[in-house]
């Protein structure tokens, strides 16, 4: 600090600004790398998300066929130069399909993880303030987390057609209960803070209660269950595609190209191991995004979720 | 005590009821007229108004709700579009190679995934309890059919130590049942040994830090007795309910791994009705894995009492 600056502080302030050469700095945030090298599982998985999700982007541009024609005379050949994974028995490129299906898995995981985070928050918070909404609200969330989740999406695909945005309805709608119920846990143990009490002994609304000390608080847990519905969904997509009652056949999602590979699978095991392996890491490296959030935003998490 | 047994078992009905509503739902919203269908191309609008009401689709929602639920406490789950036969007799005939395997997971599951997450706990921060989060995060991540296919393709195609797909009737022998459900109840275990060890660990690692293994550590009690007696049994309620919960795990996982080791349970037979579109059968046979998964878990609940002897409702 220049001296001439000194001169102005009063007498108060000096001391406060005294306090640096005191204590040595601490040095908590060293900028994202600092924060990357801490946690190490949200650089690999948020790296792996990435890498897939340029992929997903950039598929025409990465040397690509066109994912859906066919090529009768050039059908079920091995992978090497002229089809890098492999084509299947309909001559298609499966390193293209492969490519393109990302897509279809990160548009459904993305989607599912914000639409069932949004409304569970809105029902959540709804439950965990109006008491007469509480018990009603959370026999039907009983009720529907009754059904285990994936026969849930199954039973739902069955009443429309296999389309992508019937996908991630059905999907979001099995996902939403988690998600309110957690908000309410979390609502209902804030509501307790001595400061809620203040600020409804200082006269504010129940809305502004709601936006201003609930819902900040609500983020952080709810990110962390986000990744993991993301991934959650990822998977019931896949599944969903892979008994037929998915995606319609025409899209190249990677449940699909295992469907359709199916009935070869004991003599061209490529065409399921592919799309199996990219799934798994997309998966996977939500999961550790997941984790790596849940350790830095809150390691009291690490057992609740 | 009783008090709360009841309180609880009561606490099931209107879940069951919800469950109930959306399955019947799930039909009435299924898009097709059942009318129309019966009545044939040649019939004219009043015939199908005439079938309609003598089936008595024309009643209200309500009436057909409790009509419906009147059968089934009868035990009447209705008739499979696509076989004519009673989705009830359907259901009998398909269920001994789900519960099968299941019961061979759940075991499984639980003898890999307690040690597993004890060991964890135990030797926190070594190795060993790296290489056990590690295997959880893959557990959750690698779906039921990848695993499945992976097994299959090693331990049958590659080095042919066990069938490849299709499933042996209990009463063929133990050996032949078991020979043919090894593999599958291993894809389908992943996510629930990971989710079962997970959740052991953190339960160990808090019950470890309490006074009382430290007394009994003082009173000369051994490493294993301290680990196996005094922590676990004091875990045991948090590992029990993630185990009751996780069912809905195996339940969804079984309808994949039925696919992949063509095994003709129940799981096999909600995709064949997926595709023919068959909503009696796909009713019945969620309606039977929910009643089973709530029932299952109020068990649970109504357990805690035995594990737990602090617990008094």
């Amino acid at each position: 600090m220049p001296d001439g600056a000194s001169v102005a502080i009063p007498p108060g302030l000096a001391i406060a600004q005294a306090m640096p050469d005191v204590l040595p700095p601490i040095r908590a945030r060293r900028g994202l790398w600092g924060f990357l090298r801490r946690y190490p599982t949200i650089a690999i998985g948020g790296g792996l998300l990435l890498l897939m999700l340029l992929m997903a982007v950039f598929a025409p541009f990465l040397w690509t066929k066109d994912p859906t024609s066919l090529a009768p005379a050039l059908r079920t050949r091995e992978p090497g130069a002229q089809f890098w994974f492999g084509s299947d028995m309909l001559g298609r490129d499966v390193y293209s399909r492969v490519l393109y299906g990302a897509r279809v898995s990160l548009l459904v995981g993305f989607s599912v993880a914000i639409c069932a985070s949004a409304i569970g928050l809105a029902i959540g918070l709804f439950a965990g303030f109006i008491r007469l909404a509480d018990s009603i609200v959370m026999r039907v969330m009983d009720g529907m987390m009754s059904i285990p989740p994936i026969l849930l999406a199954i039973a739902l695909m069955a009443l429309t057609r296999g389309s992508v945005q019937n996908v991630i309805l059905a999907i979001t709608i099995a996902e939403i209960p988690r998600v309110t119920r957690l908000v309410r846990g979390v609502v209902l143990s804030l509501r307790e803070q001595p400061y809620v009490d203040a600020a409804v002994a200082s006269g504010t609304g129940t809305l502004m209660i709601m936006w201003r000390h609930i819902l900040p608080n609500t983020l952080a847990p709810l990110t962390v269950q986000a990744t993991y519905i993301c991934a959650a969904a990822m998977i019931t997509e896949a599944i969903l595609s892979f008994i037929g009652a998915g995606t319609p056949p025409i899209i190249p999602s990677w449940g699909n190209i295992m469907a359709e590979g199916r009935a070869l699978w004991q003599v061209k095991p490529y065409i399921v191991f592919f799309p199996a392996i990219f799934l798994s890491v997309t998966v996977l490296a939500v999961n550790l995004l997941g984790d790596g959030l849940r350790d830095a935003i809150d390691p009291r998490l690490a057992k609740k979720l | 005590m009783w008090a709360y047994v009841i309180r609880r078992v009561l606490a099931t009905i209107p879940v069951m009821a919800f469950v109930a509503l959306f399955v019947f739902s799930l039909l009435y919203l299924a898009p097709g007229d059942p009318a129309a269908v019966i009545a044939g191309d040649q019939a004219t609008p009043d015939d199908v108004e005439r079938i309609r009401a003598s089936l008595g689709l024309d009643r209200p929602y309500l009436v057909r709700f409790s009509e419906w639920v009147f059968r089934i406490l009868q035990g009447d789950l209705g008739t499979s579009i696509f076989t004519n036969l009673p989705v009830g007799h359907m259901i009998q005939q398909r269920i001994e190679p789900t519960l099968s395997l299941m019961l061979v997971t759940l075991i499984l599951a639980v003898s890999i995934a307690i040690p597993m997450g004890v060991v964890a706990a135990w030797k926190q921060g070594t190795w060993i309890d790296r290489a056990v989060m590690g295997f959880a995060v893959l557990g959750f991540s690698v779906p039921v059919f990848v695993v499945g296919y992976l097994l299959a393709y090693v331990f049958a195609l590659e080095l042919d130590w066990l069938p490849v797909q299709g499933y042996t009737p209990f009463r063929e022998g133990l050996f032949p049942w078991l020979e043919n459900l090894i593999l599958p109840s291993i894809a389908l275990g992943g996510v629930y040994i990971a989710l079962i060890a997970r959740i052991t660990r953190a339960t160990m690692l808090e019950v470890l830090q309490q006074d009382y293994v430290r007394t009994a550590r003082a009173k000369g009690a051994g490493q294993r007795s301290i680990l196996f007696v005094h922590a676990l049994k004091n875990a045991a309620v948090p590992i029990v309910t993630v185990i009751g919960i996780g069912i809905a795990l195996l339940i969804g996982g079984a309808v994949v791994t039925e696919s992949v080791f063509a095994i003709p349970g129940l799981g096999r037979l909600t995709v064949d009705a997926i595709l023919r579109r068959d909503y009696p059968v796909i009713q019945g046979v969620v309606l039977l894995f929910s009643f089973v998964y709530v029932l299952v878990n109020l068990a649970i609940d109504l357990l805690y009492t035995l594990f737990d002897p602090r617990i008094r409702y």
